[in-house]
């Protein structure tokens, strides 16, 4: 199953922001930010259980998150990764020169991803160093 | 039963947000200077605070990696090493600085110039549009304590403060009982603008759904009707004509507003014009009543890294020094461009995790390069660094002082002493400026 024609919005969220204070390399950070959150509506549409990895496409790249129901929407066609390496991984690079990356509004794109490994921060960046 | 003695830290500033909250009381263990609790402080204040405690995560002496690892070595090993990168490097990038008080801040400048190097902070990645836009157009601003005495009506755009900054709407902007607010809440009025239906709108008085990335659209129809154009549209930035004439009939007919914007406006497209137009509707609002705009910053010292930056260089990030003097521009001298374009051939990162926080090729790009850390914990900057530099916490193992979101500078309190080979962040630069020099045989 998958859900296409989506927007991506980052930001913060009060749990990551507990979590980056208490370790940003434990398993809290990533169960704070390695999560997309859908409207409610939406997440239907999915047909699955709340927790199961997603993996979130943009023309930027991609990332395998926990999928989560919104506490604040409605919000139909936006799905939501609070701000961190995972939703780094999908964000649109480019400042229009100005210096600050477009974290917001990227179109994007969800395909349920069951099974599938969802990485802690380091085993993410490690990626990068890797590269 | 060992018995504890307590020292309690009464007003303390609390380093995490821009809001810079300065009721806090800390419990402090004498005798193992440990944090044992503390009041006042939203959660995620409190959670730093306990995270100066030691722990697994927590880094108490100098690394320099070694055949792949990072092992312990002496202050005086670490800081030759992390002068010969910079030193020998051609394009060093410093960065990071908010987390950080302004003594640091001052030394990071004279470091750069020392290198020839890029100096940049977080406004980078977060509110350096609305430093572009205030220098295009002005900022009418005021400080915290003002809006919270006088205004009647605030507004939240693309800010979700009941996440970022959750002490605020207590604070200064919602709840509080102002001099001529004394009825706090019920003498505000509340409204959202904001593509989700945040917490912080779920308990506003009117909520208004824009579409991700048309803030500027629906702003511009804002001025134009006020300005009396007709507008011959039904809806803009998914917003009803009538919602937007509704809104307007409130801003016009409020005695003293206030737009909190936050990164819904900076970090989507437009970026700094966003941030010019949001500027231009308060000045325009002034024909009607009093409205006044700030920025809702989110590092603790962001402020703080601007102003000091500015004060030293003229400019308030993006600083090249290369030759030999401070020239300024965005997008191009800025952290995530000039790692995008790979430009940079060291990393001097000063209290930020940018590994986290920056856009992934950018990472990719900084790894491939030296990379050095003044960090006091675990960070996927700090687990990959060459060489890694434990400070002490500023704002709670050393002193210091921090502008607050509306430039109103508070000093930092100390509530307990750094673990035992610890430096502050200031005394580190220090160091390595004093061993550059050497190296460079100045």
């Amino acid at each position: 199953m998958s859900l296409n024609d989506l927007r991506l919005l980052t930001g913060r969220t009060i749990n990551q922001g507990i979590a980056l204070e208490g370790g940003k390399t434990t398993k809290e950070n990533v169960r704070a930010a390695a999560i997309c959150m859908f409207d409610k509506e939406d997440f239907k549409k999915l047909d699955c259980l709340v927790g199961t990895p997603v993996k979130v496409s943009t023309d930027h790249g991609h990332v395998t998150v926990y999928s989560t129901i919104s506490e604040e929407g409605p919000h139909p066609g936006i799905i939501f990764i609070p701000m961190g390496p995972w939703a780094n991984q999908v964000v649109n690079p480019d400042s229009q020169s100005c210096g600050t990356p477009t974290f917001k509004g990227m179109k994007a794109k969800v395909e349920l991803a069951e099974g599938a490994k969802v990485m802690d921060a380091l085993e993410l960046i490690k990626q990068l160093k890797e590269a | 039963m060992v018995e504890r003695k307590i020292k309690t830290v009464y007003d303390v500033v609390c380093p995490f947000c821009g809001t810079l909250c300065d009721d806090l009381e800390v419990d402090v263990n004498i005798g193992d200077q440990e944090v044992i609790e503390v009041r006042n402080a939203c959660q995620i204040g409190t959670a730093k605070f306990y995270s100066s405690n030691p722990s697994e995560h927590r880094y108490t002496k100098p690394l320099i990696r070694k055949d792949g690892k990072l092992e312990e070595v002496s202050w005086d090993e670490a800081i030759e090493k992390t002068a010969e990168i910079l030193v020998n490097s051609t394009r060093p990038l410093l960065y990071g600085f908010a987390s950080t008080e302004c003594d640091a801040q001052g030394k990071g400048v004279e470091l750069a110039e020392i290198l020839g190097g890029v100096l940049d902070n977080t406004a980078s990645v977060c509110h350096g549009p609305t430093l572009l836009a205030e220098q295009d157009v002005g900022v009418p601003s005021s400080t915290l304590g003002e809006y919270k005495n006088r205004a009647d009506l605030v507004i939240f755009w693309g800010s979700n403060p009941v996440h970022a900054h959750p002490r605020h709407l207590g604070r200064y902007s919602e709840f509080v009982r102002g001099y001529f607010k004394k009825d706090g809440r019920n003498d505000r009025v509340v409204v959202v603008v904001d593509p989700r239906n945040t917490h912080t709108a779920q308990i506003a008085d009117l909520y208004i759904q824009v579409n991700p990335n048309e803030d500027y659209e629906l702003m511009n129809a804002m001025r134009a009707l006020l300005r009396g154009v007709e507008i011959n549209e039904k809806e803009i930035s998914g917003v009803p004509i009538e919602g937007i004439k509704k809104l307007v009939e409130i801003v016009k007919g409020c005695n003293y507003g206030v737009i909190f914007f936050g990164m819904g406006l900076t970090q989507s497209l437009a970026h700094h014009r966003n941030i010019d137009t949001a500027i231009c509707l308060t000045r325009e609002l002034n024909d009607h009543t009093k409205f006044l705009i700030t920025p809702m910053r989110g590092h603790y010292n962001i402020s703080g890294a601007n102003t000091v930056f500015t004060w030293n260089t003229g400019y308030g990030y993006s600083i090249d020094f290369s030759r030999g003097y401070p020239r300024y521009n965005p997008g191009e001298y800025s952290s995530v461009d000039l790692l995008m374009r790979d430009e940079i051939d060291a990393s001097f990162i000063v209290a930020s995790d940018p590994a986290s926080n920056f856009p992934a090729d950018s990472v990719k790009n900084m790894f491939k390069h030296p990379l050095i850390a003044i960090e006091p914990h675990e960070t996927p900057t700090s687990a990959f660094a060459d060489v890694v530099l434990p400070p002490a916490i500023a704002g709670i193992e050393c002193e210091g002082t921090a502008y607050r979101m509306d430039h109103v500078p508070l000093r930092l309190r100390k509530v307990k002493d750094a673990p035992k080979e610890c430096l502050t962040d200031a005394e580190i630069i220090e160091r390595i400026i004093e061993k550059a020099k050497e190296l460079k045989g100045e």
